[in-house]
């Protein structure tokens, strides 16, 4: 904790601004001292995730100090890594969520697309409607799914239940609706002049939709990638409820399952497989995070 | 098939085009192939199994009977239900106004410094958001762990007792209420702040020559400017919490009591632990209506939306 | 039909050869077919315990032929449950699925009757306990054979040193290793000095008033040691009755006696509060102790797992038993029921109890006195009356003797432990009874 009050204090030391008036210097200390106070409350625990992900059991165990690691060891790391089970849940999230992100883009730029430029009969109804679904939660849904799941099976003798690629097909519903609104958002914020001048040229819609409208949408588009690509990676009811074995598992539900046996925790390993599961969106979002906020900008505020 | 191949490729010149191409060159026929594979996934996935929850909440336990509106006028007869809704309605609405206060402050305070410094603040201010809610939520179930509790360590090293923080009710209903608000208000921060950004630097430069103080810039020029983004936000991020079942289950499964079950805890522990799956969908269904009034707001945002662009 | 018939006689004739080929090849004969199978097995908490269910699984499938999926799955977060749940709603998934305590009960119309694999199982190792019949017998059809892993009795487990320091009680003495307990003084009463002396002593008793098995199980047994019932076997409602009032008084003392917050208590606070140094005594099945040895030896080496102390009706303890059950959608019927009849059998269970450190608790009768409960330790002999060697504790679940379906809501609502807690709190003791009876009513529908 001490490190990220200090790391924080640096920028504070004046640089240029000579011209700014005192007002505006108080209303900067204030600013960061809230920072500060913000900062600590939001990272303490994976902060705290950190420091147990070091410890031994027994030091877990121990009613020491738990802000302090004394003998640090990296040996849950090095046991959840070459634990098979793990690079299975890893590989598994990873490939859903590229699915995931991958038909929830083709499914809602384009559904975006024809709502917010083309219209038809119900379009309108059907832009609200889709936000609509968010009122529906899963925990409602899961129960009619398993009876869906077993006539599908009786139908075509396709089986559902236990595979991990079952959730390619359930998390669009999660990502899809937010997603589509966020590109009607953007799509609305391109002048209108541009794809009737690209439709006087001959160009079809579709050609309006992939030469002219997806370039100048992109960072609608890496917003809502990331969103999607959130909220598969974090999904935790429906591969709870229909995935069991560990080959089918997915980064979350696996550490949930396979570290907790019974009524003993093995806090030391959950707490290094929630860090190494959080990595992955936390990398994307250091690098992708200014495309999310400038994104977010176009497409959500307008109108 | 051929003929109607041939002139499709000077569309606009060709008269004797067949119906079928002749439709298919309709714009809003292509407008609604190009929103088929949504409608179905919304059909297929949700509208359909929701309906058929509708129809599991009026059968009877055992699933052999329908009773109509039975296992309605059951609930409505139990104490417990109206304290799960009154339990919902305040974990979901205290949460949400905290998350948007605290994401209003912050997205403020990080609008306020340098842009340099920004990106980082932005960066770590994200991440409680950017966890798995699975995985932190058991960062904070060990924090609160009665025995071992780094936060009543804390406490200890100033002379101060124990809390009991999942132990006694209204502990327990604080403690779930803010892990819901460390989780979800960097959402609202990073919104707002993607508003705050859109609001033309000339508006406060007006405020300022006519005098405005800090907070009347905010009342006057920043709140109105984000009207449309606020409520969107608030009301989706209502949906969400309202709908909470993770951060309960993990911490508290419900207790101590009953006393922080939300209607989705509540409905598993009916549905599943107690094997009454009809009661169980009924409870959860009675989020729909609560919520629709929340949606209904939603619809005119977004009509609204629809009708300047 | 004929066949099986065949194979009855068969079993009849090979009592005496315990080879497990003989008993299990009736069963597989016709299973060649489909030559796989899938079993979902309870995730045991213990390092290499699953490694020995896997081991037995890999022996019998190479003998038979068969080719066995295995899935270890966690009862934590009732993952188990919502498992089941799942399979039975959706009609398909694991030909043998470990399911607990009520479960094979719920899903009884779904489930193939064992009777011809427990009628031999019997034969050969000796009776079930009143409890497993209970639960696992309905309508005169097995709906499971009672499973070795994951089947535990959830006794106390006491501080030898903290027991003699604050309370002046020698555990040892009263359950002494490798002899018969000594434990007439060891009642509620008894209990309850020792629980108040503890708690004055700065170590007290750490037992949980939350809802989840572990709280309900101990508040269960002490419900039977009064005699208290609250839904009779036919199914009426007799809460309002003297047995349930003193159960909850006593319940009331006791909760004074217990850390602030056992009303939130789940499974694991238990083990964490004994493994801290903090409790003199939990109720749990060695698992806590066995975490103590890994992880504070200084603990463990003090830890005693005993009997149940007596109440006026008698002594009671909780056995929290797993059942492997097959559905009747199941593709592989008699694969499955010669896989259980293999795993069942004498020497796999011990090889399954030897690798929980004695965890694992077989229902039957000759199935337990291995040695390995009393050679475990340190201190050696902690875990000789785990499995309750002498009989001189009646095997219970809370709820019984309601119908199924009833006493299941009890169970998994941890209606006992709600109303301990609304008791203690100062609710007056007939507002309790009305608002569990209110509870009960609702849960007679069906």
């Amino acid at each position: 904790m001490a490190n990220v009050a200090i790391a924080a204090e640096a920028p504070v030391r004046p640089k240029h601004y000579g011209s700014i008036s005192r007002d505006r210097r108080w209303a900067l200390r204030w600013s960061y001292f809230f920072l500060v106070l913000f900062a600590v409350f939001f990272l303490m625990p994976p902060l705290y995730m950190l420091l147990t992900s070091l410890k031994t059991s027994q030091e877990i165990s121990a009613a020491a100090n738990p802000w302090w690691v004394s003998n640090p060891t990296l040996e849950n790391y090095a046991a959840l890594l070459t634990k098979n089970d793990f690079l299975v849940f890893f590989r598994n999230s990873a490939l859903v969520s590229i699915c995931v992100v991958t038909v929830t883009m083709l499914i809602s730029v384009t559904a975006a697309f024809a709502l917010a430029r083309m219209k038809f009969w119900g379009s309108a109804t059907l832009a609200t409607g889709v936000f609509l679904t968010y009122l529906i939660p899963d925990t409602l849904l899961f129960i009619p799914l398993f009876k869906m799941f077993a006539w599908v099976r009786d139908a075509t003798g396709i089986e559902l239940m236990n595979h991990w690629w079952t959730m390619i097909i359930l998390y669009p519903t999660l990502s899809v609706p937010f997603a589509t609104w966020i590109m009607i958002g953007y799509f609305a914020s391109i002048p209108k002049e541009l794809d009737e001048a690209a439709l006087i040229d001959g160009a079809s819609w579709f050609q309006t939709l992939t030469k002219i409208f997806i370039p100048v949408a992109m960072p609608g588009i890496i917003a809502a990638m990331i969103f999607s690509f959130t909220v598969s990676w974090a999904q935790f009811l429906y591969p709870l409820a229909f995935t069991t074995s560990a080959s089918e598992l997915l980064l979350p539900v696996g550490i949930v399952t396979t570290l907790i046996k019974g009524d003993v925790f093995n806090w030391g390993q959950i707490m290094t497989g929630a860090l190494l599961g959080a990595a992955p969106p936390l990398i994307i979002y250091a690098f992708l995070m200014d495309y999310y906020v400038a994104g977010l900008t176009a497409g959500a505020t307008k109108g | 098939m051929a003929d109607v191949a041939a002139p499709s490729s000077m569309s606009l010149s060709g008269d004797r085009r067949s119906s079928l191409h002749k439709l298919m060159q309709r714009k809003s026929t292509i407008a609604f192939l190009m929103a088929l594979p949504l409608i179905l996934l919304i059909f297929v996935l949700v509208a359909y199994p929701a309906g058929y929850a509708i129809y599991l909440s009026t059968l009877n336990k055992s699933m052999t009977k329908f009773v109509g509106f039975g296992n309605f006028e059951f609930l409505f007869k139990r104490a417990t239900f109206w304290d799960i809704v009154f339990q919902s309605c305040l974990f979901a609405i205290t949460a949400v106004i905290f998350k948007a206060l605290i994401g209003f402050m912050v997205a403020h305070f990080v609008h306020n410094i340098p842009s340099k410094g920004q990106r980082k603040w932005r960066g770590m201010l994200l991440v409680p958001w950017v966890i798995p809610p699975a995985m932190s939520t058991l960062a904070w179930l060990w924090l609160f762990d009665p025995s071992y509790s780094a936060f009543n360590w804390i406490f200890h090293q100033f002379g101060l007792g124990s809390i009991s923080w999942l132990g006694e009710t209204n502990w327990a209903r604080f403690s779930v209420i803010l892990v819901n608000i460390w989780a979800g208000a960097p959402f609202f921060m990073i919104m707002y702040l993607a508003a705050l950004k859109s609001v033309p630097e000339q508006l406060y430069e007006a405020a300022s020559i006519d005098g405005a103080t800090w907070w009347q810039r905010i009342w006057y020029v920043t709140l109105p400017m984000m009207r449309n983004i606020i409520a969107i936000t608030a009301l989706f991020s209502t949906i969400v919490t309202f709908a909470n079942f993770d951060i309960v289950r993990v911490l508290t499964a419900g207790g101590p009591l009953t006393s922080t079950h939300l209607f989705a805890t509540w409905a598993f522990k009916i549905g599943i632990e107690s094997g009454d799956i009809p009661l169980g969908a009924t409870v959860s269904l009675f989020m729909v209506p609560i919520l629709a009034v929340g949606a209904a707001f939603i619809l005119r945002d977004i009509s609204k939306r629809g009708s300047e662009s | 039909m004929g066949s099986r018939k065949v194979s009855r006689r068969r079993f009849v004739a090979s009592t005496t050869a315990l080879s497990a080929v003989a008993i299990a090849a009736p069963f597989v004969r016709g299973a060649y077919a489909a030559g796989k199978l899938s079993v979902g097995f309870w995730d045991h908490w213990v390092p290499n315990a699953n490694g020995a269910t896997e081991k037995l699984i890999k022996e019998w499938g190479e003998k038979e032929k068969v080719d066995v999926q295995i899935d270890f799955i966690t009862s934590q977060g009732n993952k188990l449950l919502l498992t089941t749940a799942a399979e039975a709603q959706a009609k398909s998934g694991h030909d043998i699925l470990a399911q607990n305590t009520f479960l094979p009960a719920r899903n009884a119309e779904l489930l193939v009757p064992m009777n011809d694999v427990m009628d031999q199982l019997i034969k050969d190792n000796g009776k079930v306990n009143a409890t497993v019949e209970y639960l696992g017998k309905v309508g005169g059809k097995w709906l499971g054979v009672p499973a070795t892993v994951g089947s535990q009795i959830k006794g106390p487990c006491s501080r030898i040193d903290l027991l003699k320091k604050h309370a002046g009680i020698d555990i040892q003495a009263m359950y002494p290793a490798g002899a018969e307990p000594k434990a007439d003084a060891w009642t509620l009463d008894a209990f309850l000095k020792a629980a108040e002396a503890c708690h004055k002593g700065g170590n007290p008793f750490g037992i949980g008033l939350g809802t989840t098995s572990d709280n309900v199980d101990t508040i269960g047994a002490i419900f039977h040691a009064f005699g208290a019932v609250m839904v009779d076997a036919k199914g009426d409602i007799v809460i309002k009755n003297d047995q349930v009032r003193q159960a909850l008084d006593f319940y009331k003392k006791l909760m004074a006696f217990l850390p602030a917050d056992v009303a939130a208590w789940d499974d694991a606070s238990n083990n964490k509060f004994l493994v801290s140094g903090q409790a003199s005594m939990i109720m749990n099945p060695p698992s806590a102790w066995a975490v103590a040895k890994r992880d504070a030896p200084q603990v463990a080496e003090q830890c005693w797992t005993h009997g149940f102390p007596s109440g006026p009706k008698g002594r009671y303890a909780p056995f929290l038993p797993f059942f492997w059950c097959t559905w009747n959608f199941s593709k592989n019927q008699s694969a499955a029921k010669s896989l259980m009849l293999y795993l069942s059998q004498a020497s796999s269970a011990e090889k399954m109890v030897v690798a929980s450190g004695g965890y694992d608790l077989p229902s039957f009768e000759k199935l337990t006195t291995f040695k390995v409960w009393a050679e475990e330790g340190p201190p050696k002999g902690t875990l000789y009356h785990y499995p309750n060697p002498y009989n001189h504790q009646t095997l219970s679940v809370a709820a019984a003797p309601a119908p199924h379906k009833i006493a299941e809501q009890i169970y998994n609502q941890g209606i006992q432990t709600q109303m301990a807690v609304r008791y203690f709190k100062g609710e007056p003791l007939e507002k309790t009874l009305d608002w569990a009876s209110g509870e009960l009513e609702g849960f007679m529908r069906n």
